[in-house]
């Protein structure tokens, strides 16, 4: 009678209420989502553009002002255009306001009044005018410089005009993969030698000067690498080589049964743990509300991802990576990753020679002769074919297609006849003697010999365009003010008792901060400064207001011309949200390092 | 004498000169800055700029179109808001009292600043003309600077004098906002510039006529300025009377609501419907109202009273699918949350007394609102909104907070909760909308979100940004709410549990008051961010007070050319919005400081 | 007719149990005090009681309602048990008059003038007329925990649960706290209070008992549980804290 009652009353019951109304809130929520989705569905039906990801495939219409490709082949790849331009800014810009600000922060705790009133008031402007004024302004201010046009042509050491700013800079040669990685490599190696000599160091007793060898160690590696050593990190390339030819051959399904089966596995093996750590002596096999909450939550998951994979979203994602119709062209699929992946770090690297623009105004060129074929050794300059260049304004001119590098002519793209458009490759080389990287100065040249209009010369210095200066000055700058607000934050809360302990060990006041306030103020930085690196993430979307062609402006771009603006807002939430994901979890990896330290 | 000098360069000797390092940073940065104020003298005095885009713009940047013929509700509106500012000064009226000799070290640091800049300005500027040669021009010749030198060098040296002379005056502090406040004011009559002015033709008048600055605006200003010390009066005078300063909080609240339909709408009004819908249901749910308090310490009412609030949901919710007026359906949700609050007011004759008073001034506002917001507005605007330049600005900065709060409380007690899914969901939504960037919510407002809403449904571009914006300055406050909320102890939330408080008045009474009042500072500081954050609106193409410093003026080519003129007004742009966020953070630490203080 | 009464009373912390099964009987007016080693499931069998912690197995009733999932039932015996904790737990924000008031007027919906008549009363039986109008943080420890005995006195309960109430203040306040718990006591309140003050549990106490790991392991009268305890567990506990 008593437990008929306890059923009866149902409605009364907390734990019952609890879930009661979860769930009607759930689907509440669901019924909100599914609403808008229909009208989406509705909406889209009525105006005639499908929701679709074709267009990632197929050839914008349009270039990229500067990025990687500048004529993209695919929408995909116009896009990873955007990315890279995006993380051009927030990599280097991450550098610079880290330092920049520390600088500042450091600055406005000094006891010289002058250092910290003007870091103070330089704090005060930047952080209290909107990110967007600023950088409307830097634009205002390069773009009121003197055209190009009237400059000599000539080289430069720092040069500034409307067109942007331009400064000596070390160029990528096609070798430079191959340094970069071998450095990579080296740094690994010396902090290796580093480790192990301090261990030998602590159990031997003696002073086994471990500075001193791992930097005699990258030193002399680091000169062997610039002589031609650094070919010997050709060995990724050749492994690449050997991914790519063993993942061409993996159908999509398997890409497929992979993650819905790695879900299955993971699902498994926490619910398991969970199970068993309920079913222990003490605990008894008690489970709570909460705790069959979690079990079930776990199932949905999973048979949420296994669902997925084999719908039609699964496929397309197999799709995606297998290298289909949408990301062949790109080079986005993993046979085509890894095989460009061989082709920069082989022994000698390969590129795609593409066709350049040799007089302004032209759009196709048509080979009419080749002068090389596969297995020539050609040398810089050479004449490699002769074509007729055509193009609205210049009609049909001939014109000779010259070597860019030295190498061995490894194949011949284009048949002689074929009219191709400007931007794409039409002869692979092995490059096989160019240095990895090319000092040079800025040079104005002109667009071609009878152009009126002029360019700073490609491959010569470093030229920003307006849009990369104003965006990158721009949230450098109001992220290092942040930063340095994080940093004399940091600073101030590591207690006076340190600073007094280490000034009555006699540290001077460099050295304290060096020592002791500094190590343990970044423990209490990290979190704060996490979260500005997100921002100066995010702000560099501001790029498309002054036209610099990140991901925001490149998806712009594409909606305009193919319409699709919700696949477009996809991607940018996709990416975004990744970013967003990769360097909380950078962050949160290193101050879980710290705190690890700390015990 | 000798001893003051002494005793101050020995200060100045420690403070900059204490070592090599400390020797070189000074010298170091004083070079750098003081180029850098030359630098920015020279680009603003030299004769490639054109101040008078800036100038002869006001208009524009204030309210874009706005038709002239209505100007005088933007009048009335601006001082409402200096009316309120007054009376809530008066009232809250410090008791700070600062010496004279304050006031006069304070401008006698002007002075010195104005004297030291004065000297090193640099007499000729250079900058790069369109064929790259180099210009240099004279921007302050050696009459001017002396000119100015000799007045700036007196007021100082008299500054000086009387600041080192022990006056026994004290002033009030916030008398001295007055006091300030009376110099722009004086100054708007007195200071001239050259301005543009037009003939029949509508050709330009040359040379250019010195005019008082705001010289179409002066005689409304003042205006204000004598309102506002009038209110300021009315304010001290009922300082003691402890009802207004809680009325006062209330409007400040409801204020910007009335300004911006003021200055959207000027409602075309049928009698006939007023008289035959509005007044009736007025009438009946006033009756109904009053009956609740009048009757609620009835035992029979008080017995069934769980009923008849059920009964008034069921209608509520009846009425939303039900073809009732408008003005029914929303006194009918009124009339919900009123009956739910009257048992615990009702307990008083006092309390019942303002509770019938709150519930006619509540009606009579709803029935306003409502009849003036579905008539026609009789303000024509060219182009798509009525709000452009500052306005549409601060429209999107208040009402962003407006609408992004309360959902940004929601979203964070969502996450706070212990109930799983509603975590969950709360939480993601909050990262979701985090992670990405505002712009793309912006464009996700102006081209995505029409695909979502049911046919037929569309909103104004500024609506969709407010939506957009609700949310995401809404999970920026839910963040910061969180940290409050994580900041009370469990035994908060125990203490409330044993007395047998019930989940929402356990949210409402104890924690949601002790959580926000410790994120105030940080709640003010994402205000700033939402209020600095509105400018990429410019982006999509509103016409924000950015997008008319930027692209508009910039645009100007008749009847005068400002083509070209991007950086004069740019940095107008940029000071006005320092202005603002400079004091609103300024504000703010003070009145955290005064929260501070009030705890223990 | 014993108020309240648990019958083999279980609850886990995850893998933790922290109470083994404990039953009892509590007498109207009868003030029992418990003690123990800290962790010995002391505090978590009286948060039980009023479901601060929700036991998972056995069974609680407290004057005739038991306690369930039922939310009447939890809303019932909430009303009718108060509870003072160990760090008082007043509401920072709000005056001492309001920490009082708040739950006769939004729980039991009493007028707002009855309820601060009430206060005023309860404030006087507890000493301090005076600080009514000041918020917690301007008082004393001693003060404070008196205000949240006022506090807990307004809703009228029946029962009034005591968790530590003096630990966590100074000793000289402890006396004034003690002197109110033992004005209530004399006035016929059924009280449960977990305290290590063994000098209040000699003198006002019905009835003591000792808390081990989870289980009760003596339960005797004050005179008894002092003077000739019958368990080893309580002599060497005597031993260490007298």
């Amino acid at each position: 009678m008593k437990n008929a009652m306890k059923y009866l009353l149902f409605f009364r019951n907390v734990v019952f209420l609890k879930w009661a109304f979860q769930v009607i809130f759930l689907f509440g929520i669901l019924s909100i989502i599914w609403n808008y989705i229909q009208n989406a569905i509705v909406n889209l039906a009525d105006t005639n553009i499908a929701f679709s990801w074709g267009w990632l495939g197929e050839t914008p219409g349009v270039s990229v002002a500067e990025g990687m490709y500048t004529l993209p082949n695919s929408g995909l790849q116009m896009i990873q255009t955007g990315m890279i331009n995006m993380f051009r800014i927030t990599l280097t810009g991450i550098l610079a306001a880290t330092l920049l600000g520390t600088f500042l922060g450091i600055a406005r705790l000094s006891s010289n009044y002058i250092v910290e009133k003007s870091s103070t008031g330089l704090l005060e402007v930047v952080r209290n005018v909107p990110l967007l004024v600023q950088i409307y302004f830097f634009q205002a201010f390069v773009l009121s410089f003197p055209r190009l046009e009237v400059f000599e042509v000539g080289e430069y050491f720092i040069h500034i005009s409307a067109k942007g700013l331009a400064f000596p800079w070390f160029n990528r040669g096609p070798n430079a993969y191959l340094l970069m990685v071998y450095t990579l490599i080296v740094i690994y190696i010396a902090n290796k030698i580093y480790k192990w000599r301090v261990e030998l160091l602590e159990k031997e007793g003696r002073d086994t000067k471990p500075f001193l060898w791992s930097l005699g160690i990258l030193g002399s590696l680091l000169v062997i690498g610039w002589y031609g050593g650094f070919r010997a990190a050709g060995v990724f390339g050749f492994l690449a080589g050997y991914i790519s030819l063993g993942l061409e051959s993996v159908p999509a399904i398997v890409y497929q049964g992979l993650v819905s089966g790695v879900a299955i596995y993971i699902g498994f093996k926490v619910t398991k743990a969970f199970i068993d750590s309920k079913k222990s002596e003490e605990a008894q096999g008690i489970y709570s509300d909460d705790d069959y909450f979690k079990i079930i939550l776990n199932v949905v998951v999973v048979l949420l991802i296994v669902l997925l994979m084999f719908s039609s979203i699964g496929a397309g994602f197999a799709g995606f990576l297998v290298g289909d119709e949408i990301t062949f062209k790109a080079d986005w699929g993993l046979p085509q990753l890894f095989h460009g992946i061989e082709n920069k770090l082989d022994w000698y690297p390969h590129i795609d020679l593409e066709i350049y623009e040799v007089i302004e105004g032209m759009k196709k060129a048509e080979i009419t002769n080749w002068l090389i074929k596969p297995g020539d050794n050609i040398t810089e300059g050479q004449v490699v074919a002769t074509a007729y260049a055509t193009g609205n304004k210049i009609g049909k001119q001939e014109v000779e297609l010259k070597a860019e590098y030295t190498g061995k002519v490894e194949s011949l793209i284009v048949e002689e006849g074929k009219a191709i458009k400007i931007g794409i490759p039409f002869y692979e080389l092995e490059v096989t003697d160019a240095a990895p990287f090319v000092f040079s100065r800025p040079k104005v040249e002109k667009v071609n010999e009878t152009s009126k209009f002029k360019r700073y010369a490609k491959g010569h210095g470093k030229s920003l365009s307006v849009g990369y200066f104003a965006i990158w000055l721009g949230v450098v700058l109001y992220t290092a003010i942040f930063i340095s607000e994080v940093v004399r934050a940091g600073i101030m809360a590591v207690s006076k008792g340190q600073s007094e302990a280490g000034m009555s060990l006699g540290l001077r006041r460099g050295a304290l901060l060096r020592l002791v306030v500094l190590p343990q103020a970044i423990r209490v930085m990290l979190p704060p400064m996490g979260n500005q690196y997100l921002n100066l993430a995010k702000n560099t979307s501001l790029g498309i207001a002054v036209a610099y062609p990140e991901i925001v402006a490149v998806g712009q771009t594409l909606y305009n011309q193919e319409g699709q603006t919700l696949p477009v807002f996809l991607i940018w939430m996709a990416f975004y949200s990744s970013v967003s994901l990769t360097i909380s979890s950078i962050i949160n990896y290193y101050n879980r390092k710290m705190k690890i330290v700390e015990r | 004498m000798v001893d003051v000098i002494k005793k101050n360069a020995k200060a100045v000797q420690e403070s900059l000169f204490s070592s090599v390092g400390s020797s070189v940073l000074t010298i170091g940065t004083s070079y750098l800055v003081l180029n850098f104020f030359r630098g920015m003298f020279g680009f603003v005095m030299s004769s490639d700029k054109d101040w008078l885009a800036v100038l002869n713009n006001m208009q524009l940047y204030m309210v874009q179109a706005y038709p002239e013929s209505d100007f005088i509700r933007v009048w009335i509106s601006v001082g409402l808001t200096f009316v309120f500012s007054g009376i809530s000064i008066g009232l809250w009226r410090s008791d700070d009292r600062s010496n004279i000799s304050v006031m006069f070290d304070r401008f006698y640091k002007l002075g010195l600043g104005v004297l030291f800049f004065t000297i090193v300005a640099p007499t000729f500027t250079s900058y790069m003309g369109n064929d790259g040669s180099v210009i240099t021009e004279e921007v302050f010749s050696r009459s001017s600077r002396i000119g100015m030198l000799i007045p700036v060098l007196v007021i100082t040296v008299g500054f000086f004098l009387l600041k080192n002379r022990k006056i026994n005056f004290s002033f009030n502090n916030s008398d001295a906002v007055f006091l300030y406040l009376s110099i722009p004011i004086a100054l708007i009559w007195i200071i001239e510039l050259p301005t543009i002015q037009l003939d029949q033709n509508k050709d330009r008048i040359i040379p250019d006529p010195l005019m008082p600055i705001a010289n179409t605006t002066k005689v409304p200003w003042t205006v204000i300025f004598v309102l506002f010390l009038l209110s300021y009066f009315i304010g001290i005078y009922f300082k003691e009377v402890k009802r207004l300063k809680n009325i006062m909080s209330i409007s400040w609240f409801l204020l910007p609501l009335l300004i911006f339909s003021w200055i959207f709408k000027k409602p075309q009004i049928e009698m006939a419907e007023v008289l035959t819908g509005d007044i009736p249901i007025f009438l009946i749910f006033f009756a109904v109202g009053l009956g609740t308090v009048l009757l609620i310490n009835n035992p029979i009412v008080k017995k069934y009273y769980s009923i008849y609030i059920g009964v008034v949901i069921v209608a509520t919710i009846a009425g939303v699918f039900i073809s009732i007026p408008m003005l029914a359906k929303a006194c009918l949700l009124l009339l919900g949350l009123f009956v739910t609050v009257v048992p615990a007011v009702s307990t008083s004759q006092q309390g019942k007394k303002s509770l019938i008073i709150i519930w006619a001034v509540a009606l009579v506002t709803l029935t306003f609102l409502l009849r003036g917001g579905a008539s026609e507005t009789g303000i024509v605007v060219p182009g798509s909104s009525i709000f452009g330049g500052f306005s549409l600005t601060w429209l999107l900065a208040i009402f962003g907070t407006y609408v992004s709060f309360p959902l940004g409380v929601l979203l964070a007690l969502g996450r706070n909760s212990k109930l799983p899914i509603v975590r969950i969901i709360c939480t993601g939504i909050i990262e979701l909308v985090r992670s990405v960037p505002y712009i793309t919510w912006l464009f996700f407002a102006s081209v995505t979100l029409a695909v979502f809403l049911p046919a037929g449904v569309e909103f104004n571009l500024i609506v969709r940004v407010l939506m957009v914006t609700a949310f995401f300055s809404g999970a920026y406050f839910a963040e910061n709410i969180r940290g409050g909320l994580q900041s009370i102890p469990k035994g908060q939330y125990e203490a409330a549990d044993a007395i047998g408080m019930s989940p929402f008045q356990k949210i409402g009474l104890i924690v949601l008051p002790q959580a926000l009042r410790a994120v105030i500072p940080t709640l003010v500081s994402s205000a700033i961010t939402a209020f600095k954050d509105s400018s990429l609106v410019t982006i999509i193409g509103l016409f924000d007070f950015l997008t008319i410093g930027k692209t508009v003026i910039d645009n100007q080519s008749v009847p005068v050319n400002f083509v070209g003129h991007q950086r004069e007004n740019l940095i107008f742009v940029a000071v006005v919005y320092w202005i603002f966020t400079f004091t609103l953070s300024r504000r703010s630490m003070k009145i955290e400081k005064r929260l501070g203080l009030g705890e223990r | 007719m014993s108020i309240i009464q648990a019958k083999g009373v279980k609850k886990w912390f995850g893998d933790f149990q922290a109470l083994k099964g404990i039953s009892m009987e509590i007498a109207e007016g009868e003030v029992l005090v418990i003690c123990g080693p800290s962790g010995s499931g002391k505090s978590t069998f009286i948060r039980c009681i009023n479901r601060l912690e929700q036991h998972q197995e056995g069974e609680i009733v407290v004057d005739g309602t038991e306690l369930t999932n039922d939310l009447k039932n939890i809303e019932t015996i909430r009303a009718e048990v108060g509870m003072v904790f160990q760090s008082f737990n007043l509401f920072p924000h709000l005056t001492v008059m309001q920490n009082i008031t708040l739950a006769p007027i939004w729980v039991r919906k009493k007028s707002r003038s009855d309820s601060e008549e009430k206060a005023m009363e309860l404030l006087n039986r507890v000493g301090i007329p005076e600080q009514a109008d000041k918020f917690p943080g301007q008082l004393s420890g001693g003060q404070q925990q008196r205000v949240a005995i006022a506090r807990a006195l307004a809703m009228d309960p029946k029962i009034m649960l005591f968790d530590e109430p003096t630990s966590a203040l100074d000793p000289e306040m402890i006396k004034e706290v003690l002197d109110a718990m033992k004005e209530l006591a004399k006035s016929g309140m059924t009280m449960i209070v977990v305290t290590h003050e063994m000098g209040f549990a000699k003198e006002v106490a019905d009835r003591v008992m000792l808390f081990d790991e989870g289980m009760m392991v003596e339960e005797n009268t004050p005179v008894e549980f002092f003077d000739n305890p019958k368990n080893d567990r309580t002599k060497l506990f005597l031993s260490q804290i007298l």
